[in-house]
């Protein structure tokens, strides 16, 4: 084993080649993971945000909030069938806003909630009519605590009494108000998809306990399946392309990991081939062949933390770097942590190809061959 | 005797079969070390040409129906953003468009999800584009079909619907029901299955899902330029008329789409970095193999050897590795590339197969040179003191 740090410390250049490539690796690991993390989070943000457990939709909306409509008959039902669970509507609208300082043709898109359960962040109350919470990464558009911001083609004024984080919906930030607010911009910006009196979008229902299967089922039956009740989690895997974009990016991290496998594989078993001599000595002078593949065990897992620390630390100068809305890009330390694993995984699992060599080196032969 | 001539092109020939012999016969020995290179490389093509049609597969279902739409002028509101589906035309902007000199014809078009059932079957979702005047939002071109001529007929995305499927909107009232006569390629909308329908029928769609609605307003109006106008003057003087006013030419319309850029930008990021691994993992191979092959090349420079022969076996060996992975993840994209994933169509892509191959071939070369490098440093006196072996 000291033997192999020594030889880290003083050869290396050895090393450089493939730590390089392997950090390169690493770093299209981790962008492709922050990609995916980017693309979920500000997709789903406003979902995950809510404090009720289930969220209740019109059966034929398959599961979209702009097509779905709550009847003011069939919430009496679902709030029946709640008993002492909460219900409360939401609604939703996607609009351009004209933000103070933005040009005349310079729009910041944003999505507008109405609610009357306040989601994690905001206090308990409602805000009054034509007052809304918004989501902080609308700060960089400019958006100040007092800012009015008119929406839609019918300049709709509402005006920003504080921030919330994490709420961003269809990768846009978000303005949280009362349902009245909501209804009202509704009506004046989109006449063909305005809401009547008392309907409300979805609703979201709080039932205060964590898996809410059951109590979504009740829902569904009491309102005679006029409703399509999801958990939350179940209706974020609902929203247009998550799930998809999960399975894909998944699958290309996990022939990334595999190429990763084979770099480590190919380097550590040239350079072990390059080694059978020393080895020889080695082992002719009472090394095992276990303490011979765990010193290449060490080299890998050593070249493999460098690459991984290079990697991580150029993702998060890349989220430094990359403006604001340009590409949805986070690097959490969660997805860091994760690909530098897999990437030690790989190097172990690369470095089993060199396992079979070490253990066929015969010490007689080798010093032989010196000769 | 023979002449200097003749005598050049034997040298010639014999350093080319060498050249051929050495690079060969290395690869035939080390079978494995080769072999597991060449998967490696074959891994990153296959990744980069699905990564390809990935990206031209979705932004062809973003935006596709907004290419395959008849007219080469769309005006949307400037509060849509340029998102179909999220603009809304007003009746004074309506009117201010009209108005515009060099408008030929003007017609509406409307763009909405809906629930829909196809046959008897499950609800799923579909894509509704309703337009008032075939030549400005209608298809512009049929892959099988022909274009609707009544209410109730619909052109459908060939890649979701078939001839003579029958297809009901659901909600909240009844809605009208579609008979598909047209089929239309790369037409969808929105990564959704698209139905191009009639004004008329569009409206009754909207108004059967959401009673509420006060009017059914167009998304946006399509518009054909007059003779001697071209679609980027008439854009420009359709901005000129009104600050509401978003006109922007076919073209730059499935551009500038929500999601297209982004989408774009983030597959150019991880094709750079992809570009980047193919080279280096090559060169790094070629490195240490050469390193490793230092007193063998020693001997051979002692005997005669020229440098120059070493160097064109090294690259014939990186072009027959990389020629070898480009082919065998060429191979393993074939069948993919004719698959759907989900919603999503892919194709086979010759261009950009042509285009990765080139590029990673010129790259894996470029990236030998450090081993070349290393050839030609080789002084075959250290053959007979050994130091070669270095």
């Amino acid at each position: 084993m000291k033997l192999a740090l020594r030889e880290l410390r003083r050869r290396p250049g050895r090393f450089v080649v493939a730590t390089a490539i392997l950090a390169l690796i690493a770093l299209l690991l981790m962008v492709l993971g922050g990609l995916l993390d980017g693309l979920v989070a500000g997709s789903t943000g406003a979902l995950r945000a809510q404090r009720g457990q289930l969220i209740v939709y019109s059966s034929t909306s398959q599961e979209s909030l702009v097509r779905s409509r709550i009847t003011p008959a069939v919430r009496h039902e679902v709030e029946k069938s709640a008993g002492a669970g909460r219900v409360a509507g939401l609604g939703s609208v996607q609009l351009g806003a004209r933000v103070e300082g933005h040009g005349p043709r310079d729009l910041v898109p944003v999505v507008l909630f109405g609610y009357e359960l306040a989601p994690r962040g905001l206090p308990n109350a409602v805000p009054a009519a034509g007052q809304v919470y918004a989501d902080s990464s609308l700060k960089s558009e400019g958006v100040k605590e007092g800012s009015t911001v008119r929406l839609g083609p019918a300049r709709t004024p509402v005006r920003v009494i504080g921030f919330l984080d994490d709420s961003r919906y269809s990768l846009q930030g978000t303005l949280w108000g009362s349902l009245g607010t909501w209804r009202e911009v509704l009506a004046a910006n989109r006449p063909g998809e305005r809401a009547g009196q008392g309907v409300d979008q979805a609703l979201v229902v709080s039932v205060g306990v964590a898996d809410a299967s059951k109590e979504a089922a009740m829902i569904d039956r009491a309102t005679n399946g006029a409703t399509k009740t999801l958990t939350v989690p179940q209706a974020i895997n609902a929203l247009p392309g998550v799930s998809q974009q999960q399975t894909v990016f998944n699958q290309i991290i996990g022939i990334t990991i595999v190429i990763a496998v084979v770099v480590v594989g190919l380097f550590f078993a040239l350079i072990t081939v390059e080694r059978v001599g020393l080895y020889g000595v080695l082992k002719a002078i009472g090394a095992s062949s276990g303490t011979l593949f765990a010193g290449v065990l060490l080299q890998a897992l050593v070249v493999t933390l460098i690459a991984s620390a290079v990697g991580a630390a150029s993702s998060l100068a890349l989220a430094a770097a990359i403006p604001e809305g340009s590409i949805p890009f986070v690097a959490t330390s969660s997805r860091l942590l994760t690909s530098t694993a897999y990437l030690l995984i790989a190097a172990l699992l690369g470095c089993a190809f060199s396992l079979r060599r070490v253990l066929g080196v015969d010490p007689a032969a080798a010093i032989g061959a010196e000769q | 005797m023979a002449s200097p001539l003749l005598e050049n092109l034997g040298v010639a020939t014999h350093h080319a079969t060498l050249t051929m012999f050495l690079a060969l016969r290395e690869i035939r020995q080390a079978k494995v070390r080769f072999g597991l290179l060449v998967t490696a490389v074959a891994l990153l093509v296959f990744l980069i040409l699905t990564q390809q049609a990935l990206q031209n597969g979705l932004i062809t279902s973003f935006v596709g129906a907004l290419r395959r739409q008849s007219a080469p002028v769309l005006v949307f509101a400037v509060d849509g953003q340029h998102n179909l589906q999220g603009s809304v035309i007003t009746p004074s902007l309506e009117k201010a468009i009209d108005g515009v000199p060099g408008v030929a014809e003007a017609g509406r078009i409307g763009q909405g999800t809906f629930t829909v059932e196809v046959g008897h079957g499950n609800q799923s979702n579909a894509a509704l584009i309703g337009y008032e005047k075939s030549r400005v939002g209608g298809p512009d071109r049929l892959s099988a079909g022909r274009v609707p001529s009544a209410a109730g007929e619909a052109v459908g995305s060939s890649a979701d619907f078939a001839l003579g499927d029958r297809v009901r909107v659901v909600g909240a009232r009844k809605g009208p029901e579609f008979v598909v006569v047209g089929l239309a390629d790369n037409a969808q909308i929105q990564v959704t299955p698209t139905l191009f329908v009639s004004w008329q029928d569009y409206v009754a769609a909207a108004r059967a899902v959401n009673p509420d609605a006060a009017t059914v307003p167009p998304s946006v109006i399509g518009v054909r330029p007059a003779a001697g106008v071209t679609a980027n003057t008439l854009t420009a003087r359709i901005n000129d008329a009104s600050e509401e006013a978003d006109a922007l030419t076919r073209q730059q319309a499935a551009e500038k789409a929500p999601g297209v850029s982004a989408v774009r930008s983030s597959f150019n990021l991880i094709f750079l970095l992809f570009a980047l691994v193919v080279p280096l993992v090559t060169g790094l191979f070629f490195l240490i193999v050469t390193l490793q092959k230092a007193r063998p090349l020693t001997l051979l420079r002692a005997i005669g050897a020229p440098a120059s022969v070493l160097v064109r076996s090294l690259l014939v060996q990186v072009a027959i590795i990389i020629g070898g992975g480009i082919a065998l993840g060429t191979l393993l994209y074939l069948p993919l590339s004719q698959a759907k994933l989900g919603k999503l169509s892919l194709s086979f892509e010759a261009g950009a197969v042509v285009f990765w191959a080139v590029l990673l071939l010129v790259l894996g070369l470029v990236s030998a040179i450090i081993a070349a490098r290393r050839v030609l440093a080789i002084d075959p006196l250290e053959a007979t003191t050994g130091a070669g072996a270095r």
